[in-house]
């Protein structure tokens, strides 16, 4: 029998404290939907994914009401497009995008992750075919997100494919200019990534995923904000230690009801159960964000020194938590620091605290890199990729996973507003400070060799 | 129900909470040979209850335990009921349940429990353990009870909803498996249609 504090303390945590399953999203494998001709190819594409998750949204919600737990984003994760494309052009890849959106807006889920390509060690013609059409496929598209691994631990950082996307990001803000370069935000440059992430936009359904399973992203920052914050006023002298232990508890519950949801979704799905993905995600919300529980933790501004370390104490406090909950955590797994999508983070580089340099600081200890981060519009194609050649440095070198996801805004200067909507809040333009100063570095090209894995110091 | 000796009788004890009530409760049961099969006690605001399954090798009068835990209970003056246990065994569902937990907050006014416990007897749903507490001008009710498996959650949670409208309270009806998720460390129960969830004994 359960006892009454124990009902009443996760009552709390529902009602008062916004405990939800942030994302379920829905790993399918379509590579079996290769196909001669392009409308053969679309037609098995949509076919496939009605298939397997037209009844996604109704199971979230009908798992969800059962529990008492929202599931708020439902989404959906294809094999990377560049191996349906290899051998066909552009105008397919076109063709691929818009099936895809238009699959998802029939399944009901918001986004669908994939059009992806690995590219970490070089570049096949389908990885080609998908970089370049990543202007039109964004700026044509609502629902399809996109994915670009440049590095790996194991090859290093290819530089090619960084200098490329440096082009590419400018030519995808531009092909989005009338919503600020908004594209960008629907493509992450990863280095080391993760084959199951369940998080958007660098979801896709990886190399020995089985054939479909349900990945699932837990609940967000608000809910560890809110136990902090529960367990500060009890008044006790406290120290860093117990607030570690209290960020455990918390996240150990919330991985606990992410698999119980993910399990049941699965089940009555049909397909695998694959991950809890441990990240904290936050939302614009208020309350709902990281930035908030490093204020909680005594950072007064964030970017100040202690950031790192708080951050730094914060990932890890929840790992620990999250890996006693569940057997099978997976994907990005770490607290994102999101500059537009985080409102105490946006406010903090609004006010000059927060610089793109302590914001890459801080990604080397937490999950999981330079993300939602809105540029100037004419830093030169160059320096944006050298942003992100230094971002993947940090994910190969600490064998994690790093990621950028950059917004040259066009006609933006340092310091103006631009708003995204929605989910993808609003953030200052932050200042890059030596704009086309690596060019030379960046232009050598070739690939970074992957560095020793021994000798770590 | 399995006891000790052949003769099986219930005992129920109601007094002021204070140290030594169990154990004047188990010595009047010893001296009459007895056995405690099972007993589950509650305090409820400084008052003290007490339920007992007694078993006994020989027929005993129920009212002379009663009135042996009575003697040993002196000045406190304690309520005691006894009579001899019939039931073989307790509520058995018709058909497979599966546990659930409602929880109701909202402004106290008299009715709160009744109107809530007459849905839930229409519905045939067991309430198997109940709590109910008013703190300040709040009260709160939360009741874990077991529901046939026919029923449709999300229109027994619109019922809910709707009744606590009408009485300017917040309801809610969750399976049990979140609040084990939640708050224990052993695992979730399967989710419905679970034999072990058939029959509450």
């Amino acid at each position: 029998m359960l006892r009454t504090d124990e009902i009443l303390s996760t009552i709390q945590m529902l009602h008062a404290e916004h405990l939800d399953v942030r994302s379920v999203t829905l790993a399918i494998n379509v590579e079996d939907c290769v196909a001669p001709s392009v409308d053969h190819l679309c037609r098995k594409l949509r076919q496939k994914i009605i298939s397997r998750a037209s009844r996604l949204v109704e199971i979230c919600q009908r798992v969800g009401a059962k529990y008492g737990i929202p599931v708020i984003n439902k989404r959906l994760a294809i094999s990377p497009a560049a191996a349906l494309l290899a051998g066909h052009g552009r105008a397919a890849a076109i063709a691929v995008a818009k099936t895809l959106d238009a699959a998802a807006a029939e399944c009901g889920v918001d986004f669908v992750g994939g059009f992806t390509a690995l590219v970490h060690k070089g570049i096949t013609a389908g990885d080609e075919v998908v970089i370049q059409s990543l202007p039109e496929v964004l700026s044509q598209t609502e629902r399809v997100c996109a994915s670009v691994n440049v590095a790996s631990r194991r090859a290093g950082i290819n530089m090619d494919a960084v200098h490329q996307m440096g082009h590419v990001l400018l030519r995808i803000a531009q092909a989005t200019a009338d919503r600020r370069g908004f594209g960008c935000a629907k493509l992450v440059i990863f280095a080391n990534i993760p084959e199951d992430n369940p998080f958007m936009a660098g979801a896709h359904c990886g190399a020995g995923e089985p054939e479909a399973a349900v990945n699932i992203g837990v609940s967000g920052p608000g809910v560890v904000g809110s136990a902090l914050k529960r367990r500060l006023a009890l008044g006790d002298k406290l120290t860093l230690g117990d607030l570690a232990e209290e960020i455990k508890i918390t996240s150990f519950r919330v991985t606990r009801v992410g698999e119980l949801i993910g399990r049941e979704v699965a089940k009555e799905l049909g397909v695998a159960f694959g991950i809890v993905d441990l990240s904290l995600a936050p939302t614009p919300m208020v309350g709902d964000s990281v930035g908030e529980i490093l204020r909680t933790l005594g950072i007064e501004r964030i970017g100040a020194p202690g950031s790192t370390a708080a951050i730094a104490m914060l990932n890890d406090a929840v790992k620990k938590g999250g890996l006693f909950a569940s057997s099978s955590v997976g994907g990005l797994s770490g607290a994102f620091i999101p500059v537009s999508e985080d409102a105490a983070l946006a406010d903090a580089v609004g006010q000059g605290h927060l610089v793109l340099e302590k914001l890459e600081a801080m990604t080397s200890v937490c999950s999981v890199g330079l993300d939602m981060i809105a540029i100037p519009g004419d830093t030169p194609a160059e320096t944006i990729a050298a942003i992100i050649a230094d971002e993947m440095a940090i994910g190969v070198v600490n064998d994690k996973t790093t990621a950028c996801r950059l917004i040259p805004v066009p006609g933006a200067k340092a310091g103006d507003v631009v708003n995204f909507g929605g989910l993808f809040g609003a953030t200052p333009v932050i200042e890059v400070r030596n704009p086309g100063a690596s060019s030379a570095f960046v232009r050598f090209g070739g690939r970074i060799p992957a560095p020793v894995h021994s000798l770590k110091n | 129900m399995k006891t000790r000796y052949p003769h099986t009788y219930v005992l129920n004890v109601m007094s002021e909470d204070h140290p030594g009530i169990v154990a004047a409760v188990s010595q009047s049961v010893e001296a009459l040979d007895g056995n405690i099969d099972a007993c589950s006690q509650t305090v409820l605001r400084g008052y003290f209850t007490l339920i007992m399954i007694v078993s006994t090798p020989m027929p005993i009068d129920p009212e002379q335990l009663a009135e042996k835990v009575r003697a040993a209970g002196g000045a406190s003056r304690y309520q005691v009921m006894v009579r001899a246990a019939t039931a073989t065994e307790g509520y058995v569902a018709v058909e497979p349940c599966d546990r659930f937990v409602i929880t109701a907050f909202g402004k106290d006014q008299p009715g709160i429990v009744r109107r809530f416990s007459q849905y839930l007897a229409g519905k045939d749903i067991n309430i198997v353990d109940l709590y109910g507490d008013r703190s300040g001008e709040e009260f709160v009710l939360i009741g874990q009870v077991e529901i046939p498996a026919h029923w449709d959650i999300r229109m027994l949670q619109a019922d809910l909803e709707e009744m606590g409208n009408e009485l300017g309270f917040t309801v809610k009806l969750q399976h049990e498996n979140i609040f084990v998720a939640t708050n224990q460390l052993r695992l979730t129960r399967a989710p419905q249609g679970s034999l072990q969830y058939a029959t509450y004994r």
